[in-house]
């Protein structure tokens, strides 16, 4: 190989990377501001992800345009999470261990509510930008690019949210310490309620917004589910913004450069390896603070 | 697990009751196949390796509080193992040298996966979320590595004899002498479980489990007791694994299925995960109700499934076993 | 043809008479007519993929299955006796393989046994079918047999159906290479099905002058396919030769399309018939070329007479596919076999199956091997239509093979029987 084409190669595999770290920390946002900020390991994440593709998919065959399906999606998910957290998960909130427990539970159970409401057959959905961008030499697929700029907006402004205003401030002070939080005059039930909702309105905008680049079928959320755990608990809890991005690069990015090396299946098995063993020598996750 | 939380007493009767309805179950069990023949004998020692997988989950999970979502990994382990060593080719030995291959391989894989954790402090949701990547990398591999194990399409396993040295071999091919098989080693692994948990060592680890810190300052090296009962963990269900091979006559891949690990999680949640016949029975007893009625209504059977699985992580943390004890000590101090 | 038995006429005056003969020393002939229809039916378990991974493909499997029970009934049954389904669900796993079979074959004592679905779940079923001495017709297309996977294969009690590589693949491999080019892309699930497919595949490829320029296999449930697609795409592959299985498939076609390749490559699948052409819809499946034994689309006076009856017991927008004609196939070669030796067994079957011909089935004409009980079958090459509406017009047919002998079984006894 020329320079000039190793130096193609690493860039396409630069590309690649990038996308599919996007997509993988959208795919994993909604589980890493409910754990990160409320303590709740959300195990149904993946029927939520499932959840949105089926909205969908149900809008579309309405008649709905795409964007606004995505948008009665989201609302949708995120009514099913507002049913679940209100019946359930508040009281549950200093138990981590059986929210873990009751949130799979409810997997199981949505899981066999979209099978009989929705049946189990394969449903897709158009893709909305059939083509790819011609950049240097290189091929982009647009939808997935809008997919992935739309991730980066959605971090960007969560980001703004925590950090600059003042509700996303008193927010994390509840991560830290609860009293202190209720002293800064915060609703605490509530907060814990918002929280909880927009990490299932994150989940359903996930499953929305891939739904056109997936087969829709009862268990595609779960294909993400496992992977969104790693993304989060690599990246570290409250980390949200870094250590998302840091975990879903760990998680996607470096299988795309081993699956250029090795076999898929090595890729992923060394992927899982990895994390683990990141898990071992940082286990508060890569952006360890003290 | 919330360190608030008194150290629930156990009363003495829940146990001396526990023995009773062991007592009660094993006999019933024992008899079964002199009354009956057929499918019933076929099938119940299956539901018993899924018993014993369930109490490899009970002990860790109800004594020592550490959730496992992997016990499927080392299930299929040991069907692997069995499986290649009946095609090793020892003659007589084959199906011994399977079992102890799977003790041996559920153990080592365990204690290295538990002291590479335990050591660095890796607790809680990030262990269950680790034993869930365990599942899918053991299905990956067994998939990728046909040549060993068939891949997808999994592996026969010949019915292993059991050589009696001098005695002679006893073939397991009928339903009969394997059911008298397997039984027997169900109620030794009960046993000696049972035992485990009601030693010191058992008694550390509620300890660790209700306040692990507390337990570290007594001086107790916590990790060293979390990976020793994960090790065992991982030989019972390994060996089980072994076992069912051997009943089985094949393995494959999806038995190290998360959602496999997960239904083992389903029976302790509902037998009873601090009740060690409760996890047998909830094995056992889930295992055949879904057998049955999944036949009637599939989709309903498993919302329904869900839905107990919910109801008993609200309400009856203990499962069927939990509240049945309660049922009992509550009459006895009626009585008493 | 001696072993040619085609009407369902044929089949009922044969068994009538079959039954009189037993029947007529003890009693008067009133009584046998009467007797022939009060006996006990024949019994058949049925093992489908009703829950799990594959649910999606166990309606046709079974839906297959129970038309041709329905047709062997209406004309009166086999040997004055009814076949009766009893179904099991596989729930897709082959531990419940396990456990359904024994059920089937102890408890409800069937006669013989259909279906199962994948590899993995007929090799579950290959010890208990063993050890019950039961027959089991399986119609999934699968990699052929291979001694190492006995008694799954390589079992004189299993007899396939469905297509192996050497006949779903080969036949068409001139065609592919002279219109669409001599470089291959393969890419597959990362299992055995795949792996023997594109093996077997490339042989022949290589022979005919052509070339594989990368392979790849993909592991179960995988979402993102972007690197792979920029390997193809700096590939200079010609045709890309997919064997990737379940929403593995989907997922890829989606993004292949989305990648906006589906116009530089030429696309040649051998996993994805009506359910998952249907899932992907017109615009993703254009242009793609799909071989197998069987489409809802073929022109056949068979496969008229065979939809007709489908749709008006299933509905007009139920899907069929290789797999549940395999099972439609296999329960009509059944009651052909019994109807020919005159005996329910398992002896009887394996006798009445070897070399049997069945040219009422809706691909054609389909024989059963006695070498190896691997069905001869015939091998269409479509192309997925433009603006298809439904299955009637999804594929177009490029070219079409009869009676299209498979390689022979590596076992290491042959004939099985």
């Amino acid at each position: 190989m020329t320079h000039e084409t190793v130096f193609h190669a690493i860039l396409s595999l630069a590309i690649q990377g990038t996308l599919i770290t996007f997509v993988y920390a959208l795919a994993a946002l909604g589980l890493a501001v409910v754990f990160g900020l409320i303590g709740v390991i959300n195990m149904a994440h993946g029927a939520m992800i499932t959840l949105g593709a089926y909205f969908t998919w149900a809008c579309l065959s309405a008649g709905l345009p795409f964007g606004l399906a995505v948008l009665v999606a989201v609302a949708g998910v995120g009514l099913v999470g507002l049913i679940v957290e209100h019946a359930l998960i508040r009281h549950f909130y200093d138990k981590p261990f059986e929210t873990l427990l009751l949130t799979w539970g409810l997997f199981l159970i949505l899981t066999e509510l979209i099978k009989i409401a929705f049946g189990s057959d394969i449903r897709t959905i158009p893709t909305p930008l059939p083509s790819a961008i011609a950049f240097l030499g290189f091929h982009i697929p647009e939808y997935e690019a809008l997919v992935a700029l739309l991730s980066a907006a959605l971090l960007g402004a969560i980001g703004l949210v925590f950090y600059k205003t003042s509700y996303g401030i008193k927010i994390r002070a509840l991560t830290q310490n609860r009293e202190v939080a209720g002293l800064l005059g915060l609703n605490v039930a509530a907060t814990y309620k918002i929280v909880f909702v927009a990490g299932a309105m994150l989940a359903g905008l996930a499953g929305a917004l891939m739904s056109p680049i997936l087969s829709i079928d009862p268990t595609i959320g779960n294909i993400y589910l496992v992977r969104s755990f790693f993304v989060v608990i690599v990246g570290g809890i409250g980390q949200l913004l870094g250590g998302t991005l840091a975990g879903s690069f760990l998680i996607g990015g470096s299988q795309t450069i081993f699956g250029a090396f090795s076999s898929q299946v090595i890729a992923q098995t060394i992927v899982f390896a990895l994390a683990i063993v990141v898990l071992r020598f940082r286990p508060t996750g890569v952006f360890k603070e003290k | 697990m919330s360190n608030t939380r008194p150290v629930p007493p156990m009363p003495r009767i829940s146990l001396r009751s526990e023995s009773a309805a062991a007592i009660v179950v094993f006999a019933v069990l024992a008899l079964l196949p002199l009354m009956m023949g057929g499918y019933v004998i076929y099938v119940l020692p299956q539901y018993l390796i899924y018993g014993v997988l369930a109490m490899s989950l009970g002990m860790l999970w109800g004594y020592a509080g550490i959730l496992s979502f992997g016990q499927a990994a080392f299930f299929a382990l040991g069907a692997y193992a069995m499986g290649l060593a009946m095609k090793a080719g020892f003659g007589a030995g084959d199906g011994y040298l399977g079992l102890l291959a799977a003790i041996v391989v559920g153990a080592g894989l365990a204690f290295l996966v538990g002291y590479f954790l335990f050591s660095a402090g890796v607790r809680d949701i990030y262990f269950v979320l680790i034993t869930l990547a365990l599942s899918i990398m053991v299905q990956q591999i067994a998939i990728s590595q046909s040549s060993l194990t068939g891949g997808f399409n999994g592996m026969y396993i010949p019915r292993m004899d059991l050589a009696l040295g001098p005695l002679g071999r006893v073939s397991l091919a009928h339903d009969r002498a394997i059911y008298y098989l397997v039984l027997p080693v169900t109620v030794a692994i009960y046993a000696g479980l049972r035992r485990l948990t009601r030693s010191d060592f058992g008694k550390v680890l509620v300890g660790i489990r209700e306040n692990e810190g507390r337990t570290l300052s007594l001086g107790f090296d916590t990790s060293w007791y979390k990976t020793i009962a994960f090790t065992i963990s991982g030989a019972v269900a390994c060996f089980a694994g072994a076992l069912y091979g051997a009943h089985a006559e094949f393995v494959s891949p999806s038995l190290a299925s998360v959602a496999f690990s997960t239904e083992v999680v389903i029976w302790v949640a509902i037998g009873g995960r601090q009740s060690l016949l409760g996890a047998l029975l909830g094995g056992l007893g889930v295992a055949a109700l879904s057998n049955y009625l999944d036949g009637l209504s599939p989709v309903f059977w498993q919302l329904i499934l869900g839905g107990i699985f919910v109801a008993v992580i609200i309400a009856f943390k203990g499962g069927i076993a939990g509240a049945l004890g309660r049922l009992v000590a509550r009459k006895d101090d009626a009585h008493g | 043809m001696s072993e040619k038995l085609n009407s369902a006429n044929g089949v009922n005056r044969r068994s009538v008479l079959l039954g009189s003969l037993g029947a007529a020393s003890a009693l008067g002939a009133p009584a046998v007519i009467r007797s022939a229809y009060a006996a006990a039916p024949i019994k058949v378990g049925v093992i489908s993929p009703l829950t799990g991974a594959w649910t999606v493909y166990g309606k046709a499997h079974s839906e297959g299955f129970k038309l041709a029970v329905d047709e062997i009934n209406a004309a009166g049954g086999v040997l004055g006796r009814k076949f009766e389904i009893i179904m099991a669900d596989s729930k897709t796993e082959p531990r419940i393989v396990a456990e359904q079979a024994n059920r089937l074959i102890r408890e409800e004592g069937v006669d013989f046994l259909a279906g199962t679905f994948s590899s993995a779940e007929r090799n579950a079923a290959g010890p208990v079918v063993t050890a019950g001495n039961k027959v089991l017709l399986y119609p999934t297309f699968y990699e052929g047999q291979q001694q190492k996977y006995f008694p799954g294969v390589c079992n004189p009690n299993i007899f396939m159906f469905g297509p192996v590589p050497s006949q779903q693949v080969w036949p068409h491999l001139p065609y592919m290479m002279k219109n669409h080019g001599k470089k291959f892309f393969m890419v597959g699930s990362d299992y055995v099905w795949p792996r023997v497919t594109n093996a077997v595949t490339k042989k022949r490829l290589v022979e005919l002058g052509g070339e594989v320029v990368d392979e790849i296999y993909i592991p179960f449930n995988t979402p993102q396919y972007d690197s792979v697609l920029s390997k193809i795409r700096n590939s200079g592959a010609n045709v890309i030769f997919l064997s990737l299985t379940g929403s593995d498939t989907i997922n890829f076609r989606k993004q292949f399309v989305s990648a906006g390749m589906k116009k530089d490559f030429t696309l040649w699948t051998v996993d994805d018939e009506e359910v998952v052409t249907s899932a992907l819809g017109p615009e993703a499946s254009a242009g793609t070329y799909v071989s197998f034994d069987y489409f809802m689309s073929i022109k056949q006076a068979n496969n008229d007479a065979f939809l007709k009856k489908f749709r008006a017991k299933f509905g007009q927008n139920a899907l069929m596919d290789t797999v549940g004609v395999a099972m439609y196939n296999a329960g009509h070669m059944a009651a052909m076999a019994i109807a020919k030796t005159g005996k329910v067994s398992t002896d009887g079957l394996r006798q009445g199956l070897a070399g049997l011909t069945f040219d009422k089935a809706p691909q054609g004409s389909v024989t059963m091997r006695a070498i190896d009980n691997q069905a001869i079958l015939p091998s269409y090459l479509m192309r997925v239509r433009d603006h298809w509406t439904g299955t009637g017009d999804m594929f177009e047919q490029v070219q079409y093979f009869p009676d299209v002998t498979p390689a022979t079984a590596s076992c290491a006894h042959l004939p099985l029987n």
